[in-house]
Protein backbone atom coordinates (compact mmCIF):
# COMPACT_ATOMS: atom_id res chain seq x y z
CA UNK A 1 0.00 0.00 0.00
CA UNK A 2 1.58 3.22 -1.15
CA UNK A 3 -1.02 5.18 0.79
CA UNK A 4 0.58 4.27 4.13
CA UNK A 5 3.86 5.94 3.16
CA UNK A 6 4.26 9.34 4.78
CA UNK A 7 3.92 12.21 2.35
CA UNK A 8 2.57 15.70 2.25
CA UNK A 9 -0.66 14.63 0.57
CA UNK A 10 -1.48 12.23 3.38
CA UNK A 11 -0.59 14.80 6.02
CA UNK A 12 -3.00 17.31 4.46
CA UNK A 13 -5.66 14.63 4.03
CA UNK A 14 -5.64 13.57 7.66
CA UNK A 15 -5.27 17.08 9.09
CA UNK A 16 -8.24 18.19 7.05
CA UNK A 17 -10.33 15.21 8.17
CA UNK A 18 -9.29 15.75 11.78
CA UNK A 19 -10.49 19.34 11.56
CA UNK A 20 -13.79 18.23 10.01
CA UNK A 21 -14.34 15.67 12.77
CA UNK A 22 -13.62 18.37 15.34
CA UNK A 23 -16.15 20.65 13.64
CA UNK A 24 -18.73 17.86 13.86
CA UNK A 25 -18.10 16.81 17.44
CA UNK A 26 -16.75 19.83 19.35
CA UNK A 27 -20.03 21.79 19.40
CA UNK A 28 -21.75 18.78 20.93
CA UNK A 29 -18.97 18.17 23.43
CA UNK A 30 -18.84 21.81 24.53
CA UNK A 31 -22.40 21.54 25.87
CA UNK A 32 -21.00 19.40 28.73
CA UNK A 33 -18.98 22.41 29.90
CA UNK A 34 -22.07 24.62 30.12
CA UNK A 35 -24.21 21.95 31.76
CA UNK A 36 -21.69 21.77 34.62
CA UNK A 37 -20.68 25.44 34.78
CA UNK A 38 -21.95 27.32 37.82
CA UNK A 39 -22.23 30.75 36.09
CA UNK A 40 -25.85 31.96 36.01
CA UNK A 41 -25.79 32.42 32.22
CA UNK A 42 -24.05 30.68 29.39
CA UNK A 43 -20.58 32.20 29.46
CA UNK A 44 -17.05 31.16 28.81
CA UNK A 45 -14.63 30.28 30.36
CA UNK A 46 -16.41 28.26 33.08
CA UNK A 47 -16.30 29.71 36.57
CA UNK A 48 -17.08 26.72 38.76
CA UNK A 49 -18.58 23.26 38.96
CA UNK A 50 -22.22 22.51 39.71
CA UNK A 51 -24.80 19.81 39.20
CA UNK A 52 -27.48 22.40 39.89
CA UNK A 53 -28.58 22.68 36.27
CA UNK A 54 -29.37 18.99 36.12
CA UNK A 55 -31.40 19.20 39.32
CA UNK A 56 -33.17 22.27 37.91
CA UNK A 57 -34.03 20.31 34.77
CA UNK A 58 -35.16 17.18 36.58
CA UNK A 59 -37.18 19.05 39.22
CA UNK A 60 -38.92 21.52 36.91
CA UNK A 61 -42.47 20.35 36.22
CA UNK A 62 -42.44 22.26 32.93
CA UNK A 63 -39.39 20.38 31.64
CA UNK A 64 -40.43 17.06 33.16
CA UNK A 65 -43.97 17.11 31.70
CA UNK A 66 -42.52 17.91 28.30
CA UNK A 67 -39.89 15.20 28.67
CA UNK A 68 -42.51 12.62 29.63
CA UNK A 69 -44.76 13.65 26.74
CA UNK A 70 -41.88 13.44 24.27
CA UNK A 71 -41.00 9.95 25.51
CA UNK A 72 -44.62 8.79 25.26
CA UNK A 73 -45.08 10.17 21.77
CA UNK A 74 -41.76 8.65 20.68
CA UNK A 75 -42.76 5.26 22.11
CA UNK A 76 -46.07 5.34 20.23
CA UNK A 77 -44.28 6.37 17.04
CA UNK A 78 -41.79 3.53 17.51
CA UNK A 79 -44.59 0.93 17.57
CA UNK A 80 -46.74 2.48 14.84
CA UNK A 81 -43.90 3.11 12.43
CA UNK A 82 -42.53 -0.43 12.89
CA UNK A 83 -45.91 -1.92 12.09
CA UNK A 84 -46.82 0.35 9.21
CA UNK A 85 -43.31 0.66 7.78
CA UNK A 86 -42.50 -3.02 8.17
CA UNK A 87 -45.67 -4.11 6.36
CA UNK A 88 -45.16 -1.49 3.68
CA UNK A 89 -41.60 -2.68 3.07
CA UNK A 90 -42.83 -6.27 2.68
CA UNK A 91 -45.44 -5.17 0.17
CA UNK A 92 -42.92 -3.14 -1.80
CA UNK A 93 -40.26 -5.84 -1.85
CA UNK A 94 -42.42 -8.95 -2.23
CA UNK A 95 -45.79 -7.77 -3.51
CA UNK A 96 -44.87 -7.44 -7.21
CA UNK A 97 -46.75 -4.16 -7.23
CA UNK A 98 -46.85 -2.17 -10.43
CA UNK A 99 -45.20 1.22 -10.13
CA UNK A 100 -42.96 0.02 -7.33
CA UNK A 101 -40.31 2.70 -7.84
CA UNK A 102 -42.82 5.55 -7.77
CA UNK A 103 -44.50 4.10 -4.67
CA UNK A 104 -41.18 3.80 -2.87
CA UNK A 105 -40.28 7.39 -3.76
CA UNK A 106 -43.72 8.49 -2.55
CA UNK A 107 -43.35 6.77 0.82
CA UNK A 108 -39.85 8.20 1.25
CA UNK A 109 -40.89 11.74 0.32
CA UNK A 110 -41.76 13.02 3.84
CA UNK A 111 -38.01 12.95 4.50
CA UNK A 112 -37.22 15.45 1.79
CA UNK A 113 -40.32 17.61 1.71
CA UNK A 114 -40.09 20.39 4.30
CA UNK A 115 -41.29 19.03 7.64
CA UNK A 116 -42.49 22.51 8.51
CA UNK A 117 -44.97 22.21 5.63
CA UNK A 118 -46.14 18.84 6.88
CA UNK A 119 -46.74 20.59 10.21
CA UNK A 120 -48.58 23.48 8.57
CA UNK A 121 -50.68 21.20 6.36
CA UNK A 122 -51.69 18.96 9.28
CA UNK A 123 -52.47 22.02 11.40
CA UNK A 124 -54.71 23.36 8.65
CA UNK A 125 -56.61 20.15 8.04
CA UNK A 126 -57.11 19.52 11.77
CA UNK A 127 -58.48 23.04 12.00
CA UNK A 128 -60.77 22.60 8.99
CA UNK A 129 -62.13 19.38 10.41
CA UNK A 130 -62.53 20.83 13.88
CA UNK A 131 -60.24 18.22 15.41
CA UNK A 132 -58.17 20.68 17.42
CA UNK A 133 -54.73 19.58 18.59
CA UNK A 134 -55.06 16.14 20.17
CA UNK A 135 -52.00 14.07 21.06
CA UNK A 136 -52.94 11.41 18.51
CA UNK A 137 -52.78 14.07 15.83
CA UNK A 138 -49.21 14.83 16.87
CA UNK A 139 -48.36 11.11 16.96
CA UNK A 140 -49.71 10.58 13.42
CA UNK A 141 -47.66 13.53 12.17
CA UNK A 142 -44.51 12.08 13.73
CA UNK A 143 -45.32 8.60 12.45
CA UNK A 144 -45.62 9.96 8.92
CA UNK A 145 -42.03 11.22 8.96
CA UNK A 146 -40.78 8.15 10.86
CA UNK A 147 -42.19 5.47 8.52
CA UNK A 148 -39.59 6.22 5.80
CA UNK A 149 -36.77 5.30 8.20
CA UNK A 150 -38.30 1.92 8.98
CA UNK A 151 -39.04 1.44 5.30
CA UNK A 152 -35.45 2.11 4.35
CA UNK A 153 -33.77 -0.23 6.83
CA UNK A 154 -36.32 -2.99 6.24
CA UNK A 155 -36.08 -2.71 2.44
CA UNK A 156 -32.28 -2.80 2.75
CA UNK A 157 -32.52 -6.06 4.72
CA UNK A 158 -35.10 -7.52 2.33
CA UNK A 159 -32.96 -6.76 -0.70
CA UNK A 160 -29.90 -8.21 0.97
CA UNK A 161 -31.22 -11.64 1.78
CA UNK A 162 -31.72 -14.21 -0.88
CA UNK A 163 -35.29 -14.68 -1.92
CA UNK A 164 -34.45 -18.30 -2.71
CA UNK A 165 -34.48 -19.10 1.01
CA UNK A 166 -38.20 -18.32 1.06
CA UNK A 167 -38.75 -20.14 -2.23
CA UNK A 168 -36.90 -23.19 -0.92
CA UNK A 169 -39.15 -23.32 2.13
CA UNK A 170 -42.22 -23.01 -0.08
CA UNK A 171 -41.04 -25.73 -2.43
CA UNK A 172 -40.54 -28.05 0.53
CA UNK A 173 -44.19 -27.60 1.35
CA UNK A 174 -44.30 -24.80 3.89
CA UNK A 175 -47.54 -22.83 3.57
CA UNK A 176 -47.13 -19.07 2.97
CA UNK A 177 -47.92 -18.21 6.58
CA UNK A 178 -45.24 -20.55 7.85
CA UNK A 179 -42.71 -19.20 5.37
CA UNK A 180 -43.51 -15.72 6.62
CA UNK A 181 -43.27 -16.48 10.33
CA UNK A 182 -40.31 -18.83 10.20
CA UNK A 183 -38.19 -17.32 7.44
CA UNK A 184 -39.16 -13.80 6.44
CA UNK A 185 -40.03 -12.35 9.83
CA UNK A 186 -36.86 -13.46 11.68
CA UNK A 187 -34.76 -12.21 8.77
CA UNK A 188 -36.30 -8.75 8.57
CA UNK A 189 -36.58 -8.27 12.34
CA UNK A 190 -33.25 -6.42 12.72
CA UNK A 191 -34.19 -4.05 9.90
CA UNK A 192 -37.60 -3.28 11.37
CA UNK A 193 -36.17 -2.91 14.86
CA UNK A 194 -33.35 -0.62 13.74
CA UNK A 195 -35.85 1.48 11.82
CA UNK A 196 -38.06 1.65 14.91
CA UNK A 197 -35.18 2.78 17.12
CA UNK A 198 -34.35 5.42 14.54
CA UNK A 199 -38.01 6.45 14.43
CA UNK A 200 -38.00 6.78 18.22
CA UNK A 201 -35.12 9.26 18.30
CA UNK A 202 -36.44 11.13 15.24
CA UNK A 203 -39.76 11.59 17.01
CA UNK A 204 -38.08 12.55 20.29
CA UNK A 205 -36.11 15.28 18.50
CA UNK A 206 -38.87 16.28 16.08
CA UNK A 207 -39.41 20.01 16.06
CA UNK A 208 -41.16 21.60 13.05
CA UNK A 209 -44.23 19.34 13.04
CA UNK A 210 -44.59 19.59 16.81
CA UNK A 211 -44.35 23.38 16.62
CA UNK A 212 -47.65 23.47 14.75
CA UNK A 213 -49.42 20.58 16.45
CA UNK A 214 -48.77 20.88 20.18
CA UNK A 215 -51.49 22.35 22.33
CA UNK A 216 -50.55 25.16 24.75
CA UNK A 217 -49.42 23.57 28.01
CA UNK A 218 -48.85 20.24 26.25
CA UNK A 219 -45.59 20.94 24.43
CA UNK A 220 -42.92 18.38 23.64
CA UNK A 221 -39.41 18.84 25.01
CA UNK A 222 -37.84 20.40 21.87
CA UNK A 223 -40.66 22.98 21.72
CA UNK A 224 -40.26 23.82 25.41
CA UNK A 225 -36.50 24.16 24.98
CA UNK A 226 -36.99 26.39 21.93
CA UNK A 227 -39.44 28.65 23.74
CA UNK A 228 -37.10 28.85 26.74
CA UNK A 229 -34.12 29.69 24.52
CA UNK A 230 -35.95 32.61 22.96
CA UNK A 231 -35.68 34.43 26.29
CA UNK A 232 -33.13 32.68 28.46
CA UNK A 233 -29.84 31.03 27.74
CA UNK A 234 -28.71 29.25 30.87
CA UNK A 235 -27.34 25.95 32.08
CA UNK A 236 -30.77 24.34 32.31
CA UNK A 237 -30.86 24.23 28.51
CA UNK A 238 -27.38 22.72 28.51
CA UNK A 239 -28.46 20.07 31.02
CA UNK A 240 -31.54 19.23 28.95
CA UNK A 241 -29.35 19.09 25.86
CA UNK A 242 -26.99 16.67 27.61
CA UNK A 243 -29.90 14.32 28.26
CA UNK A 244 -30.83 14.49 24.60
CA UNK A 245 -27.22 13.93 23.47
CA UNK A 246 -26.80 10.93 25.77
CA UNK A 247 -29.96 9.45 24.26
CA UNK A 248 -28.55 9.98 20.76
CA UNK A 249 -25.32 8.23 21.75
CA UNK A 250 -27.24 5.35 23.34
CA UNK A 251 -29.27 4.98 20.14
CA UNK A 252 -26.14 4.98 17.96
CA UNK A 253 -24.57 2.22 20.07
CA UNK A 254 -27.84 0.27 20.01
CA UNK A 255 -28.16 0.59 16.22
CA UNK A 256 -24.58 -0.58 15.75
CA UNK A 257 -25.46 -3.69 17.81
CA UNK A 258 -28.83 -4.37 16.15
CA UNK A 259 -28.05 -3.91 12.48
CA UNK A 260 -24.66 -2.24 12.17
CA UNK A 261 -24.46 1.42 11.29
CA UNK A 262 -23.37 0.49 7.79
CA UNK A 263 -27.03 0.12 6.89
CA UNK A 264 -27.30 3.89 7.10
CA UNK A 265 -24.58 4.58 4.59
CA UNK A 266 -27.08 4.62 1.76
CA UNK A 267 -29.16 7.31 3.44
CA UNK B 1 -54.13 -5.33 -19.54
CA UNK B 2 -52.90 -8.08 -17.27
CA UNK B 3 -50.65 -9.23 -20.06
CA UNK B 4 -49.06 -5.83 -20.39
CA UNK B 5 -48.55 -5.57 -16.63
CA UNK B 6 -46.76 -8.87 -16.74
CA UNK B 7 -44.41 -7.58 -19.40
CA UNK B 8 -43.48 -4.64 -17.23
CA UNK B 9 -42.74 -6.86 -14.24
CA UNK B 10 -39.50 -8.69 -14.87
CA UNK B 11 -39.18 -9.96 -11.28
CA UNK B 12 -42.54 -11.59 -10.75
CA UNK B 13 -45.49 -12.30 -12.90
CA UNK B 14 -48.44 -11.59 -10.61
CA UNK B 15 -49.29 -9.09 -7.92
CA UNK B 16 -48.91 -11.20 -4.81
CA UNK B 17 -51.31 -11.12 -1.83
CA UNK B 18 -48.47 -9.61 0.20
CA UNK B 19 -49.17 -6.39 -1.70
CA UNK B 20 -52.11 -5.81 0.69
CA UNK B 21 -49.58 -5.10 3.42
CA UNK B 22 -49.19 -1.68 1.83
CA UNK B 23 -52.69 -0.81 3.11
CA UNK B 24 -51.88 0.78 6.49
CA UNK B 25 -49.10 2.90 5.01
CA UNK B 26 -51.32 4.00 2.15
CA UNK B 27 -54.09 4.93 4.57
CA UNK B 28 -51.67 6.89 6.76
CA UNK B 29 -50.21 8.73 3.80
CA UNK B 30 -53.55 9.57 2.21
CA UNK B 31 -55.11 10.83 5.44
CA UNK B 32 -52.12 12.58 6.98
CA UNK B 33 -50.05 13.58 3.98
CA UNK B 34 -51.95 13.89 0.69
CA UNK B 35 -55.18 15.31 2.15
CA UNK B 36 -53.45 17.87 4.41
CA UNK B 37 -51.27 19.12 1.56
CA UNK B 38 -54.39 19.31 -0.57
CA UNK B 39 -56.09 21.35 2.15
CA UNK B 40 -53.08 23.62 2.31
CA UNK B 41 -53.19 24.20 -1.44
CA UNK B 42 -56.96 24.75 -1.31
CA UNK B 43 -56.73 27.27 1.53
CA UNK B 44 -54.12 29.22 -0.39
CA UNK B 45 -56.77 29.92 -3.05
CA UNK B 46 -59.59 30.81 -0.64
CA UNK B 47 -60.42 34.27 0.64
CA UNK B 48 -60.88 33.04 4.20
CA UNK B 49 -61.36 30.08 6.50
CA UNK B 50 -64.34 28.09 5.13
CA UNK B 51 -65.18 26.74 8.59
CA UNK B 52 -65.46 30.10 10.29
CA UNK B 53 -66.90 31.95 7.32
CA UNK B 54 -69.35 30.28 4.92
CA UNK B 55 -69.06 33.05 2.29
CA UNK B 56 -65.55 32.34 1.15
CA UNK B 57 -64.65 32.66 -2.51
CA UNK B 58 -61.78 31.62 -4.70
CA UNK B 59 -59.06 34.19 -5.00
CA UNK B 60 -55.45 34.52 -6.12
CA UNK B 61 -54.81 37.45 -3.83
CA UNK B 62 -52.47 35.53 -1.53
CA UNK B 63 -50.20 34.82 -4.47
CA UNK B 64 -50.53 38.39 -5.75
CA UNK B 65 -49.48 39.59 -2.33
CA UNK B 66 -46.44 37.32 -2.41
CA UNK B 67 -45.25 38.67 -5.74
CA UNK B 68 -46.28 42.28 -5.11
CA UNK B 69 -44.42 42.81 -1.87
CA UNK B 70 -40.65 42.63 -2.28
CA UNK B 71 -40.30 41.54 1.38
CA UNK B 72 -41.75 38.14 0.59
CA UNK B 73 -39.90 37.67 -2.64
CA UNK B 74 -36.65 38.61 -0.91
CA UNK B 75 -37.40 36.02 1.77
CA UNK B 76 -37.64 33.39 -0.98
CA UNK B 77 -34.36 34.58 -2.48
CA UNK B 78 -32.57 34.55 0.88
CA UNK B 79 -33.97 31.08 1.64
CA UNK B 80 -32.56 29.81 -1.64
CA UNK B 81 -29.26 31.65 -1.13
CA UNK B 82 -28.81 30.18 2.36
CA UNK B 83 -29.65 26.75 0.89
CA UNK B 84 -27.07 27.06 -1.89
CA UNK B 85 -24.27 28.34 0.38
CA UNK B 86 -25.04 25.69 3.02
CA UNK B 87 -24.96 22.98 0.36
CA UNK B 88 -21.67 24.25 -1.08
CA UNK B 89 -19.86 24.23 2.26
CA UNK B 90 -21.41 20.93 3.31
CA UNK B 91 -20.00 19.42 0.15
CA UNK B 92 -16.62 21.00 0.78
CA UNK B 93 -16.26 19.52 4.25
CA UNK B 94 -18.39 16.44 3.69
CA UNK B 95 -16.46 15.06 0.76
CA UNK B 96 -13.09 14.48 2.49
CA UNK B 97 -14.79 12.80 5.44
CA UNK B 98 -16.91 10.60 3.18
CA UNK B 99 -13.82 9.64 1.19
CA UNK B 100 -11.96 8.68 4.35
CA UNK B 101 -14.93 6.69 5.61
CA UNK B 102 -15.32 4.84 2.33
CA UNK B 103 -11.62 4.01 2.07
CA UNK B 104 -10.66 3.23 5.67
CA UNK B 105 -9.67 -0.41 6.03
CA UNK B 106 -9.98 -0.89 9.77
CA UNK B 107 -13.45 -2.08 10.73
CA UNK B 108 -13.28 -0.41 14.13
CA UNK B 109 -12.15 2.81 12.50
CA UNK B 110 -15.06 2.66 10.10
CA UNK B 111 -17.55 2.02 12.90
CA UNK B 112 -16.13 4.87 15.00
CA UNK B 113 -16.29 7.30 12.09
CA UNK B 114 -19.88 6.28 11.41
CA UNK B 115 -20.73 6.91 15.06
CA UNK B 116 -19.05 10.32 14.89
CA UNK B 117 -21.25 11.22 11.92
CA UNK B 118 -24.52 9.64 13.04
CA UNK B 119 -24.49 10.71 16.71
CA UNK B 120 -24.63 14.45 15.86
CA UNK B 121 -27.30 13.68 13.25
CA UNK B 122 -29.49 12.08 15.91
CA UNK B 123 -29.13 15.06 18.22
CA UNK B 124 -32.07 17.40 17.81
CA UNK B 125 -31.88 20.63 15.79
CA UNK B 126 -32.83 22.67 18.83
CA UNK B 127 -29.94 21.21 20.82
CA UNK B 128 -27.45 21.71 18.00
CA UNK B 129 -28.59 25.27 17.41
CA UNK B 130 -28.13 25.88 21.13
CA UNK B 131 -24.60 24.47 20.88
CA UNK B 132 -23.78 26.99 18.16
CA UNK B 133 -25.23 29.84 20.21
CA UNK B 134 -22.82 29.00 23.05
CA UNK B 135 -19.96 29.06 20.55
CA UNK B 136 -20.88 32.11 18.49
CA UNK B 137 -22.43 34.62 20.91
CA UNK B 138 -20.51 37.67 22.16
CA UNK B 139 -19.52 35.89 25.38
CA UNK B 140 -19.25 32.62 23.49
CA UNK B 141 -16.32 30.26 23.30
CA UNK B 142 -14.94 31.59 20.01
CA UNK B 143 -15.12 35.28 20.85
CA UNK B 144 -13.68 34.80 24.34
CA UNK B 145 -10.80 32.77 22.93
CA UNK B 146 -10.10 35.33 20.19
CA UNK B 147 -10.07 38.16 22.72
CA UNK B 148 -7.88 36.22 25.18
CA UNK B 149 -5.32 35.60 22.47
CA UNK B 150 -5.39 39.28 21.60
CA UNK B 151 -6.61 38.68 18.06
CA UNK B 152 -9.55 41.06 18.48
CA UNK B 153 -10.40 43.73 21.04
CA UNK B 154 -14.12 43.35 20.91
CA UNK B 155 -16.37 40.40 20.09
CA UNK B 156 -16.92 39.69 16.42
CA UNK B 157 -20.51 39.53 15.22
CA UNK B 158 -20.67 35.82 14.59
CA UNK B 159 -24.38 35.30 15.08
CA UNK B 160 -27.67 37.08 14.55
CA UNK B 161 -26.69 37.16 10.90
CA UNK B 162 -26.48 34.89 7.86
CA UNK B 163 -22.95 33.76 8.75
CA UNK B 164 -23.98 32.14 12.04
CA UNK B 165 -27.04 30.62 10.42
CA UNK B 166 -25.04 29.01 7.65
CA UNK B 167 -22.29 27.69 9.93
CA UNK B 168 -24.86 25.93 12.09
CA UNK B 169 -26.87 24.66 9.11
CA UNK B 170 -23.73 23.14 7.59
CA UNK B 171 -23.08 21.38 10.90
CA UNK B 172 -26.65 20.13 11.09
CA UNK B 173 -27.00 18.81 7.54
CA UNK B 174 -23.49 17.69 6.57
CA UNK B 175 -24.02 14.17 8.03
CA UNK B 176 -26.73 13.50 5.42
CA UNK B 177 -24.27 14.39 2.68
CA UNK B 178 -21.48 12.32 4.20
CA UNK B 179 -23.67 9.22 4.39
CA UNK B 180 -24.89 9.58 0.79
CA UNK B 181 -21.38 10.17 -0.52
CA UNK B 182 -19.79 7.36 1.50
CA UNK B 183 -22.12 4.86 -0.14
CA UNK B 184 -21.27 6.08 -3.63
CA UNK B 185 -17.51 6.39 -3.08
CA UNK B 186 -17.49 2.99 -1.40
CA UNK B 187 -18.85 1.39 -4.56
CA UNK B 188 -16.05 2.84 -6.71
CA UNK B 189 -13.39 0.18 -7.17
CA UNK B 190 -10.29 1.34 -5.33
CA UNK B 191 -8.14 -0.46 -7.88
CA UNK B 192 -9.12 2.09 -10.52
CA UNK B 193 -7.33 4.77 -8.55
CA UNK B 194 -4.37 2.45 -7.95
CA UNK B 195 -4.21 1.73 -11.69
CA UNK B 196 -4.09 5.46 -12.42
CA UNK B 197 -1.28 5.82 -9.90
CA UNK B 198 0.71 2.94 -11.32
CA UNK B 199 0.41 4.63 -14.71
CA UNK B 200 2.20 7.64 -13.23
CA UNK B 201 -0.54 9.88 -11.89
CA UNK B 202 0.11 11.28 -8.44
CA UNK B 203 -2.43 10.86 -5.64
CA UNK B 204 -4.19 14.14 -6.31
CA UNK B 205 -4.42 13.62 -10.06
CA UNK B 206 -5.66 10.06 -9.64
CA UNK B 207 -8.35 11.40 -7.32
CA UNK B 208 -9.38 14.27 -9.60
CA UNK B 209 -9.45 12.21 -12.78
CA UNK B 210 -10.82 8.92 -11.47
CA UNK B 211 -12.61 9.03 -8.13
CA UNK B 212 -14.11 12.50 -8.33
CA UNK B 213 -15.94 12.05 -11.66
CA UNK B 214 -17.17 8.59 -10.62
CA UNK B 215 -18.60 10.01 -7.41
CA UNK B 216 -20.60 12.66 -9.25
CA UNK B 217 -23.97 10.94 -8.67
CA UNK B 218 -23.28 10.97 -4.92
CA UNK B 219 -22.28 14.63 -5.06
CA UNK B 220 -25.47 15.48 -6.89
CA UNK B 221 -27.83 13.38 -4.75
CA UNK B 222 -26.22 14.47 -1.48
CA UNK B 223 -26.26 18.13 -2.48
CA UNK B 224 -29.92 18.01 -3.44
CA UNK B 225 -30.73 16.35 -0.11
CA UNK B 226 -28.87 19.00 1.90
CA UNK B 227 -30.43 21.78 -0.18
CA UNK B 228 -33.94 20.42 0.37
CA UNK B 229 -33.32 20.15 4.12
CA UNK B 230 -31.71 23.55 4.56
CA UNK B 231 -34.40 25.54 2.72
CA UNK B 232 -36.95 24.14 5.15
CA UNK B 233 -34.98 24.94 8.32
CA UNK B 234 -36.85 26.99 10.89
CA UNK B 235 -35.16 26.83 14.31
CA UNK B 236 -31.64 27.67 13.18
CA UNK B 237 -32.38 30.79 11.09
CA UNK B 238 -34.83 31.92 13.77
CA UNK B 239 -32.39 31.67 16.68
CA UNK B 240 -29.09 32.35 14.92
CA UNK B 241 -30.31 34.72 12.23
CA UNK B 242 -31.85 37.26 14.54
CA UNK B 243 -33.46 40.16 12.72
CA UNK B 244 -30.96 39.90 9.86
CA UNK B 245 -32.37 36.72 8.40
CA UNK B 246 -35.90 36.14 7.16
CA UNK B 247 -36.58 32.86 5.41
CA UNK B 248 -39.73 31.34 3.98
CA UNK B 249 -40.25 28.85 6.85
CA UNK B 250 -39.95 31.72 9.34
CA UNK B 251 -42.53 33.73 7.40
CA UNK B 252 -44.85 30.75 7.25
CA UNK B 253 -44.88 30.19 10.98
CA UNK B 254 -45.21 33.92 11.60
CA UNK B 255 -48.30 34.03 9.36
CA UNK B 256 -49.91 31.25 11.39
CA UNK B 257 -48.87 32.19 14.92
CA UNK B 258 -48.91 35.99 14.77
CA UNK B 259 -51.31 36.93 11.97
CA UNK B 260 -53.39 33.75 11.82
CA UNK B 261 -53.58 34.24 8.05
CA UNK B 262 -53.96 30.62 6.98
CA UNK B 263 -54.53 31.47 3.34
CA UNK B 264 -51.36 33.45 2.99
CA UNK B 265 -49.41 30.86 5.04
CA UNK B 266 -50.78 28.27 2.62
CA UNK B 267 -49.65 30.29 -0.39
CA UNK B 268 -46.15 30.64 1.08
CA UNK B 269 -46.25 26.92 1.77
CA UNK B 270 -47.19 26.14 -1.81
CA UNK B 271 -44.26 28.25 -3.06
CA UNK B 272 -41.82 26.42 -0.76
CA UNK B 273 -43.42 23.10 -1.70
CA UNK B 274 -42.99 23.85 -5.41
CA UNK B 275 -39.27 24.50 -4.93
CA UNK B 276 -38.90 21.33 -2.82
CA UNK B 277 -40.80 19.18 -5.29
CA UNK B 278 -38.46 20.21 -8.10
CA UNK B 279 -35.53 19.24 -5.87
CA UNK B 280 -37.09 15.93 -4.77
CA UNK B 281 -38.02 14.89 -8.30
CA UNK B 282 -34.53 15.73 -9.56
CA UNK B 283 -33.09 13.75 -6.64
CA UNK B 284 -35.15 10.69 -7.51
CA UNK B 285 -34.20 11.03 -11.18
CA UNK B 286 -30.53 11.18 -10.24
CA UNK B 287 -30.79 8.12 -8.02
CA UNK B 288 -32.90 6.27 -10.57
CA UNK B 289 -30.59 7.14 -13.43
CA UNK B 290 -27.42 6.03 -11.70
CA UNK B 291 -28.89 3.03 -9.97
CA UNK B 292 -30.11 1.67 -13.31
CA UNK B 293 -33.04 -0.61 -12.77
CA UNK B 294 -32.03 -1.40 -9.22
CA UNK B 295 -34.36 -0.22 -6.48
CA UNK B 296 -33.00 2.37 -4.13
CA UNK B 297 -33.45 1.59 -0.48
Amino acid sequence: MRRRKYNLGNAIYFTMNGAILAFLLAPIAIITVFALNSAPYISFPPTGFTLGWFSKFFSSPEFMNAFALSLQVAAAVLILSMLIGGLCALALARGNLPGNRVLTAFFMSPLMLPAILTGLALFQIYLLMGIGRPIWGLIMGHTLVAVPYVLRTTLAVLHNFDRKIEEAAAIHGAPPARVFFEITLPLIRPGVLAGGIFAFIVSFDQFPISLFLVAPGGETLPVVLFNYMKFDLDGAIAAASMVSILMAIAVVVLLEKVIGLKAYVKL
Amino acid sequence: MAKRLEDRQPRGPRVSPIAWAIGPALLLFVLFFVLPFGAMALLSFLSGNPVANPNVSFTTRHYERFFADSLYFEALISTLRIGVITTFFSLLIGYPLAHWMARIHSRTGHALLLMAVIAPMLTGVVVRTFAWMTLLQDQGVINVALMDWGITDQPLKLMYNELGTIVALVHIYVPFLVLTLTGVIGRIDERLEQAARSLGANQLRAFIEVTLPLSLPGILAGSLLVFALSISAYVTPFLLGGTDVLTLPMLIYQQVAASFNLGFAGALGVVLLAVSLVVVITYNKVLGHFAGGEKMA
